[in-house]
C-alpha cells in the first residue's frame, strides 16, 4: 500500500525503533506531567474556619455579579456605576442551581471564585455552598444600612437564622402559570393531570419546587413530608412523563414553550408570568388552590471574592426603598425590601397594586416555604438522584 | 564521507516526527491526559460532601451500565439513523454539486457551510419554534398524515406533534451534523476522474452501473469519513434531546450531563463517559474493518 520509494527493507527495523524510542518518551513525558499536577482531592468538605468578608476603606473598582436572567432594569447597573466608582460587570449566568453549582463548584474547592464577588443562589444551594466551606460571612457592619430595610418577616430563615451569610435578592412563589385562552379551569396543581391537556403540561427542572407542589396536591405539607412521600411524589411525575402526559421536564425554558403555545399549563415562577403578558396578555400565574412555594433567592459572596467591600456598597445600594422599587417594578417578585410599596405608590407603578409583588395574607395562606427532602445528605442525595432519573428517561 | 551522507539522511528520518511534534502535543495535554484524570475519577468512590477518594470502584461502571442503559439504546438508535438520513441526504447533493451545479458550485458549497456561522446551540433553539405545535411545518405534516405514519411505524409516541419525541430529535441531529456528510462525500466526488464514467460507458456498462460500479466505490472514503464523522458526535450529542426532545428521548449525553451537573457524581459520570467512548471506539473499528480502511485512508485503487 505504501509507495515510499526511501522505504528499503533495511531501514524499517530502525525506524520502528525510533518509533518506539518517541512513544517511550510521549509515554514519560505524559507521567511527568501527571505526576506534576495530579493527585488533586476531587470534592469535601474544608474543614477551615468560615472567614469574613471583610469591608476596607472607600468602594472602588471592579464588582462582578453573578445573577439569573430578567432579574434586574436596565438602569440599576448603570446609575450605581455613576453613583460610585465602581464598575460592575453583571452576567446572567445562573440558570438553574445545580447547574450552576456544577459550574462554579471546582472553582469554588480551590478557594476561587472565578472573578465573583456576589453570587444570587437560592436558599437551599446558599445552604449547600456553605456547608462545604465555598462561602464567607458578610461583614455585619458593612451590610448593617441594609439589613435595617430588610423585610422583618425575612430576618431569620431556617436555613441562616442570623442572615450571617445571605442577604435576600428576591423571593417569589412556585405556582401554576397558564395559558387561559386554552385552560382557563386549571386552578389546581391536580388540574395538570386532566387527560384532556395530555402533551400540554411542563414541569420544572428544580426539584424543590415541582416535588414539593405535586405532594401538595396529595394532601401532604411538605414541611413534615417523609423521604417515601418524596419518592411516591416523584413516582406520580415518573409516570406521567411516560404516558406523555407531561410533555417535557425543564429549566427557565419552559418559558418559551408557553409563548410558542406548546404548553397551555406549567408549574413556573410568578414574575415569570408577567413578563409573559407582555406578549401574551392571556398568560396568567395562578395560585394553586393547594398553595404555592415561597422561596428567596440570596446574595452571598464566595470563598476568592476580590472586593467585597464593593460588593457591600452593591447590596445597600440595592436595598434603598427609591432603587429596589425600579427592580421589583421589572421584575414583579417579591421585594425583600420594606418601603417599597409606598415608593411605587407615589409613581403611580401597576407593581404597586399587584398581589404577585405585595400579597396579601390570605393570598399566600396555603404556601409552604421551599426546604430539601428530610433525613441526611445521603437521603437527600437518594430523592435527588430519584428525580434525575425521572429527567434522563 | 560516510557522516556526511548520513547526517541529511537521519535529518529525513527525524523530519515526521518533527512534523508530527505539535500535533503530538495537542494529544497530549488536550486528550492523554484529560483521559487519565477520567479514568482515575471513573475509580474513585464517595460523594461530593465527603470527597472522592481513589479505591479501584470498578462497580461504577457495571453501576452506570445498568443505571442507564436505556440512553445508551437510544443514543445508537438515533445516531444511526441520523447518520443514514444525512447520507440519504447528502450524496445526492454531494453528486450534484460536484458534478452538476457548474457556476453554482461555489455559491451551493457556500449554503452548505452557511449554518456554521450561527452556533450549534441558536440553530437547535430555532428549530424549537420551526417544529412547535401551532407552526406550518407541523399543521402540514398533520394534514398530509405524515404524524400519523410516524405514529403508526413507531417513530412517536403521539400524532399531535413533533416537539418532544424521536422524529424530532433525529431530525435535528441529522440536520446539524450534515455539512459533515456533505462535505467529505463532496470532496471525494470532485478529485474523481470524471473520464472513468465515460470509459464505463464505452464500455456498454448503462448509467446505473457506471454509478454503483464506478462512481460509488470512488467515492467510498468520503462516504467513510463522512459517516465516522456525523455517528461519532451524534452518538455523544445531548443539545438537540434537550430542545427538540423529552425525557422519553434523553440520550448517554443527558445522563452525563445530569449526573456532573445536578447529581455531581462525577465517578459514575467519568465512567459512563468511558463508557461512550469504548462502544463508540468498538462500533468504529467495526465498521472500518468492514467498509474497509482502505476507504477511510483514501486509496483508490484499494477502495475498489
Amino acid at each position: 500500500v505504501n509507495q515510499d520509494p526511501n522505504n528499503e527493507d533495511p531501514g524499517a527495523p530502525r525506524r520502528g525503533r525510533t518509533a518506539l524510542a518517541v512513544l517511550a518518551a510521549f509515554a514519560l513525558a505524559t507521567a511527568l506531567l501527571l505526576a506534576a499536577c495530579g493527585g488533586d482531592d476531587v470534592g469535601g468538605a474544608d474543614e477551615e474556619e468560615v472567614t469574613v468578608a471583610e469591608a476596607e476603606g472607600e468602594a472602588s473598582g471592579n464588582l462582578n455579579i453573578s445573577n439569573w436572567p430578567f432579574y434586574i432594569d436596565n438602569k440599576t447597573v448603570p446609575e450605581f456605576q455613576n453613583n460610585t466608582d465602581i464598575s460592575v460587570r453583571y452576567n446572567e449566568d445562573v440558570n438553574d442551581n445545580s447547574e450552576f453549582f456544577g459550574k462554579v463548584q471546582p472553582l469554588l474547592q480551590n478557594g476561587e471564585s472565578g472573578g465573583r464577588d456576589i453570587m444570587v443562589v437560592t436558599d437551599w444551594m446558599a445552604k449547600k455552598m456553605y456547608d462545604l466551606g465555598y462561602l464567607q460571612n458578610l461583614d455585619q457592619e458593612a451590610v448593617a444600612p441594609a439589613k435595617e430595610n430588610l423585610r422583618e418577616d425575612l430576618a431569620s430563615p431556617a436555613i441562616d437564622p442570623e442572615r450571617d451569610y445571605t442577604l435576600p435578592w428576591q423571593t417569589g412563589m412556585t405556582g401554576l402559570v397558564v395559558n387561559t385562552a386554552e385552560a382557563s379551569d386549571v386552578t389546581s396543581i391536580n388540574d395538570l393531570f386532566d387527560p384532556k391537556y395530555e402533551g400540554q403540561v411542563v414541569m420544572l427542572t428544580e426539584m424543590r419546587d415541582t416535588v414539593p407542589l405535586v405532594m401538595k396536591a396529595d394532601g401532604i405539607d411538605p414541611a413534615d413530608a417523609t423521604k417515601e412521600d418524596w419518592i411516591a411524589a416523584i413516582d406520580k411525575i415518573r409516570e406521567n412523563v411516560e404516558s406523555g402526559q407531561i410533555r417535557r421536564i425543564t429549566g427557565n425554558d419552559y418559558t418559551k414553550d408557553l409563548a410558542n403555545g406548546d404548553a397551555v399549563a406549567v408549574i413556573g415562577w410568578s414574575g415569570d408570568a408577567v413578563q409573559l403578558q407582555e406578549d401574551d396578555p392571556n398568560i396568567e400565574f395562578v395560585m394553586p388552590d393547594e398553595g404555592c412555594i415561597l422561596w428567596s433567592d440570596n446574595m452571598v459572596i464566595p470563598v476568592g471574592a476580590t472586593n467585597p467591600t464593593a460588593a457591600y456598597e452593591w447590596m445597600n445600594y440595592v436595598y434603598e426603598p427609591e432603587n429596589q422599587a425600579q427592580i421589583a417594578d421589572y421584575n414583579y417578585y417579591l421585594t425583600p425590601v420594606t418601603g417599597v410599596q409606598e415608593v411605587l405608590e407615589q409613581q403611580g407603578s401597576e407593581a404597586a397594586e399587584s398581589e404577585l409583588v405585595f400579597p396579601d395574607e390570605e393570598y399566600t395562606a396555603n404556601c409552604s416555604t421551599q426546604t430539601d427532602p428530610p433525613g441526611s445528605a445521603e437521603d437527600v442525595a437518594e430523592v435527588e438522584q430519584e428525580f434525575q432519573s425521572v429527567i434522563t428517561g | 564521507v560516510s557522516e556526511k551522507r548520513s547526517s541529511p539522511t537521519r535529518r529525513r528520518r527525524i523530519t515526521p516526527y518533527a512534523l508530527l511534534g505539535p500535533g503530538l502535543l495537542w494529544l497530549l495535554v488536550f486528550f492523554a491526559i484529560p483521559m487519565y484524570f477520567m479514568g482515575e475519577l471513573a475509580l474513585r468512590s464517595g460523594t461530593l460532601e465527603t470527597g472522592f477518594t481513589f479505591s479501584w470502584d470498578f462497580a461504577n461502571f457495571s453501576d452506570a451500565l445498568s443505571r442507564y442503559d436505556a440512553n445508551f439504546v437510544r443514543s445508537f438508535l438515533y445516531a444511526s439513523a441520523a447518520t443514514f438520513l444525512a447520507l440519504l441526504i447528502a450524496y445526492p447533493l454531494a453528486y450534484m454539486i460536484a458534478f452538476r451545479a457548474g457556476r453554482w458550485k461555489n455559491v451551493l458549497l457556500f449554503a452548505v457551510v452557511a449554518p456554521f456561522f450561527t452556533t450549534y446551540l441558536i440553530r437547535t433553539i430555532a428549530w424549537t419554534t420551526i417544529l412547535s405545535d401551532d407552526s406550518f411545518v407541523v399543521e402540514l405534516a398533520s394534514s398530509l398524515g405524515v404524524l400519523n405514519l410516524f405514529e403508526t411505524a413507531g417513530f412517536s409516541d403521539t400524532s399531535d406533534r413533533l416537539l418532544a419525541t424521536p422524529v424530532a430529535v433525529v431530525a435535528g441531529i441529522t440536520y446539524n451534523f450534515l455539512p459533515f456528510m456533505v462535505l467529505p462525500i463532496y470532496a471525494s466526488l470532485e478529485r474523481m476522474d470524471t473520464r472513468l464514467i465515460e470509459a464505463a460507458k464505452d464500455l456498454y456498462s448503462s448509467a446505473s452501473q457506471a454509478f454503483f460500479r464506478v462512481t460509488l466505490p470512488l467515492s467510498a472514503p468520503g462516504v467513510v469519513a463522512g459517516t465516522l464523522l456525523t455517528f461519532i458526535p451524534a452518538a455523544g450529542d445531548y443539545v438537540n434531546v434537550l430542545f427538540l426532545g423529552s425525557s422519553n428521548q434523553s440520550m448517554v449525553g443527558n445522563a452525563i450531563q445530569s449526573l456532573y451537573l445536578q447529581l455531581r457524581d462525577y465517578p459514575t459520570a467519568a465512567a459512563l463517559s468511558f463508557m461512550l467512548m469504548f462502544v463508540i471506539l468498538v462500533l468504529v473499528v467495526i465498521y472500518i474493518r468492514f467498509a474497509g480502511s482502505e476507504a477511510l485512508m483514501g486509496d483508490e485503487e484499494e477502495a475498489r
